[in-house]
């Protein structure tokens, strides 16, 4: 039987990449004390900051509100219907749920009443479902936030997030994105400081976090992120991380503190300019959604 | 055994030919890596050599999920 490093008691959890056994108290402790290092290491944001957690009702997001409460933040929950049948539905109860048991306000939007539902864009659009979705979530939460008085959007990405995004990049050797994959992107052109406290936690740290505190999360996939190649990665990747623990973390880490200072002294940056029609921030005249807004509007013109 | 797990909001019956596995065993059933999943008997996260039973209330937790956009 495996004891508590702290307090000698059963351990319920096991971090081999740390090497650490801890109870279930000392778990949760522990997990708060790493998610507050990490807004720290990377100057995140600071107490009297007040902060927009990007909330889906999955363990990420509800375990980040969670710790982020405990640890004594101004932190609000936004949470954005896309309109994807029971998925959808069983995930606004949940975040809804959660958002009372912690006592923090909740704002909610829905995809159905700003557009349409994401199934019926995915009609019109022939991109993945996911990057559409992504794509009307950073859109919406940037200008809920700024129209609100928010200076910063917190959202639940995990170091296996991360890692996953940053092997995908290097096997691409996508400059432009690793360029900007850092854990904080800084307040600019119309954006939102995005900050994600959670890079450094692995996905199955932040579900057994999840669990232990109780927490209520949505364990279903989104039916549309079925075949995200984001997920082979992730399979690939723990395989390494079985034969040798620590494998994602240093991989993350280090590329932090090596690589990413030497590709931001290479300049070249995108030019953004506000949207002709919304004044958001866009490369283009008109900004991405505006655009998908223009596209269905003429497609439904023609039916 | 027939062994009645709780898995992503659903019951699965998962089928062993003996009486008593650990819960690597109910992993690797379910097809699921040590890295990723884990297994909560009787409201308890279980190293995965802990020996489960039939009459174990057993959830499997999968940690891993995909389509997240930043
Ligand atoms: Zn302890
Ligand atoms: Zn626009």
């Amino acid at each position: 039987m495996r004891k508590c490093f702290k307090c000698s008691q059963k351990a319920q959890v096991y971090l081999p990449q740390h090497r650490l056994s801890l109870c279930k108290d000392h778990y949760l402790e522990w997990f708060d004390n790493r998610v507050e290092k990490t807004i720290k290491e990377f100057k995140m944001f600071k107490k009297e900051d007040k902060i927009l957690v990007a909330v889906s009702g999955g363990k990420d997001s509800l375990s980040l509100w969670k710790a982020l409460t405990n640890l004594g933040y101004q932190a609000d929950g936004f949470y954005i219907n896309l309109g994807i049948g029971e998925y959808s539905e069983t995930s606004e109860k949940l975040t809804t749920k959660f958002s009372e048991k912690i006592g923090r306000p909740l704002y909610k939007i829905s995809l159905k009443q700003e557009i349409m539902p994401i199934p019926e864009i995915k009609k019109h659009d022939s991109r993945p479902a996911c990057s559409v979705c992504g794509m009307v979530k950073r859109y919406y939460m940037n200008k809920f936030a700024k129209d609100n008085g928010y200076k910063i959007i917190a959202t639940g990405h995990n170091l296996d997030d991360e890692a996953a995004v940053l092997f995908s990049n290097t096997l691409n050797w996508s400059i432009k994105y690793l360029k900007r994959q850092y854990p904080v992107l800084p307040e600019e052109d119309g954006f939102i400081r995005k900050v994600k406290p959670l890079c450094k936690i692995s996905e199955k740290e932040s579900a057994m976090y999840a669990v232990l505190s109780g927490i209520e999360y949505i364990e279903e996939e989104c039916p549309f992120s079925e075949g995200a190649t984001s997920i082979d990665y992730k399979v690939f990747l723990s395989q390494l991380e079985e034969k040798s623990p620590g494998t994602k973390l240093r991989f993350y880490s280090e590329f932090l503190r090596k690589m990413y200072p030497i590709l931001q002294k290479s300049e070249e940056k995108p030019v953004l300019k506000p949207c002709k029609i919304c004044g958001e921030p866009s490369i283009n005249e008109i900004c991405s959604v505006c655009n998908l807004k223009l596209k269905l509007k003429k497609q439904e013109e023609r039916v | 055994m027939d062994l009645k797990v709780k898995y992503r909001g659903q019951e699965k019956i998962l089928n062993f030919d003996k009486d008593k596995v650990k819960a690597k065993d109910v992993l690797k059933a379910l097809g699921l890596s040590k890295d990723f999943a884990f297994v909560v008997k009787n409201g308890e996260i279980v190293d995965e050599n802990e020996t489960i039973t039939q009459n174990d209330e057993v959830r499997v937790i999968n940690a891993i999920s995909g389509g997240k956009i930043s």
